[in-house]
């Protein structure tokens, strides 16, 4: 597919990630977002330059010579050369409703560390290891698939991987990142003939709306 | 601070130069520009002490007020740095000055050390790490990048001397290649020698300037 990536994580959101400030889940978002979009790559390097440049003209502050001789001796010391690093344990690809999907770098090793499938209707979940108060997990929907409407209490971040999908404001091809406040109410579908993998970062429980679904306490529970 | 951005909302791309005049325009005058990256190129060529020293003395008290506004104690600012400079050391010959600038470079450890040093405080290390989140695509490890980075350190004033004393068929394949920026491939064509040839000449080249480089130091 050749449709280039339309929907971009915030400069600020690129500056938090630069500094090491967002929390793990949400910097993996945009960690795979960047793996997708050669864009905000660009806009990476230079903020990465940018804060490089602070580093070198921030003032030294004090003076404390005794502690950095012994720091640095010790340094010295150490072997030049870096260790071998140990061989990954990653998978490139990852199957699931009868499909493969070929993972981008940044999800490869965390991938393998998912939890078990939960397949419900066309649509399945996995969970990435992720802690309070997010919660990160691989979303598969089947071709012709809705999700059922839902809006959340917190933020729901998702990133599409492979596939596409659509919802009330448009329309998602891989790389592109949604992101819905507590405020949106939306139901993702996947309208089209192939199947749709996506990664998903929540900040609370979804709260389903709609007819039966609003009662089913098992369908909040496979998503969150 | 999240809520900050969680509600901003995403259009399509943005002007691609917008972001970029800004963050450019604030950076610091290139004063010292290339004594980092000199500095960098030396230790990984020959443990050069000096330049570490240089280093060091620059950046660690820097790093350390980095770390205690991050961590707001001593105790981690100083862990973080000694990690962070132990990593300059280590792994300087990784560093790619045309992909960067060694500041950049330093930041970057920087930053990926205190976020493991803090997953590591939550036990939570080995769910998503730096390596992860931050891609070295900045730095890959391809087989001819090991040489193109010399380009730079070729033109150093410690360097050019020893150059000029290589043998005379390494240092033909070392002119064409760091000084025409010739291709291994355009050199191997152009001197009718085949490609690998090409390529151990440099390495030849490389390990006797490493050498050259070590004696003049002492």
């Amino acid at each position: 597919m050749n449709q280039s990536v339309n929907h971009h994580p915030s400069i600020s959101l690129l500056e938090l990630y630069c500094d090491g400030n967002l929390s793990a889940e949400v910097a993996l978002l945009i960690a795979t977002h960047l793996d997708y979009c050669p864009h905000c790559q660009q806009l990476r390097h230079d903020i990465e330059a940018d804060l490089g440049a602070q580093l070198v003209a921030a003032p030294s502050g004090e003076v404390h010579s005794t502690d950095w001789l012994e720091m640095m001796n010790n340094i010295m010391a150490a072997p030049q050369l870096p260790p071998a690093k140990p061989a990954e344990q990653a998978e490139s690809n990852i199957s699931i409703g009868g499909y493969q999907f070929d993972l981008p770098r940044s999800l490869r090793r965390v991938a393998s560390k998912r939890s078990k499938w939960l397949s419900m209707g066309g649509i399945a979940t996995a969970r990435l290891p992720s802690g309070e108060p997010h919660h990160a997990s691989l979303l598969f929907i089947d071709k012709h698939t809705d999700v059922p409407l839902h809006t959340h209490h917190g933020l729901e971040m998702t990133l599409v991987l492979s596939g596409e999908m659509v919802d009330e404001h448009g329309r998602y091809v891989p790389g592109d990142l949604i992101i819905n406040s507590p405020d949106d109410t939306h139901k993702p579908r996947n309208v089209s003939d192939e199947p749709c993998l996506c990664l998903s970062v929540l900040s609370a429980p979804l709260q389903f709306k709609e007819g039966l679904t609003r009662w089913l306490n098992p369908l909040q529970r496979f998503f969150y | 601070m999240m809520d900050l951005v969680m509600t901003e909302r995403h259009h399509g791309p943005e002007p691609s130069t917008q972001g970029l005049i800004d963050l450019t325009t604030t950076a610091p005058v290139a004063r010292d520009l290339g004594q980092w990256e000199q500095a960098l190129a030396l230790v990984a060529l020959s443990r050069d002490k000096h330049a570490y020293q240089e280093l060091f003395g620059y950046f660690a008290p820097r790093l350390r007020a980095f770390g205690i506004k991050m961590f707001g104690n001593e105790q981690q600012a100083l862990e973080m740095v000694q990690d962070t400079l132990l990593n300059v050391w280590q792994k300087a010959a990784l560093f790619d000055p045309s992909r960067g600038c060694a500041s950049t470079w330093i930041f970057t450890i920087a930053r990926n050390v205190r976020f493991d040093m803090l997953r590591k405080k939550q036990s939570r290390k080995d769910d998503i790490s730096a390596d992860d989140l931050w891609a070295d695509g900045d730095y890959p490890e391809a087989e001819d990048h090991q040489t193109q980075k010399w380009e730079l350190w070729l033109i150093t004033e410690k360097l050019a001397p020893h150059f000029a004393a290589l043998p005379p068929a390494q240092r033909l394949v070392m002119e064409k290649v760091y000084l025409e920026e010739m291709s291994h491939q355009e050199v191997s064509e152009l001197l009718g020698i085949p490609l690998g040839t090409v390529k151990s000449r440099i390495r030849l080249a490389l390990d006797r300037l490493r050498e050259a480089l070590d004696e003049s130091e002492r």
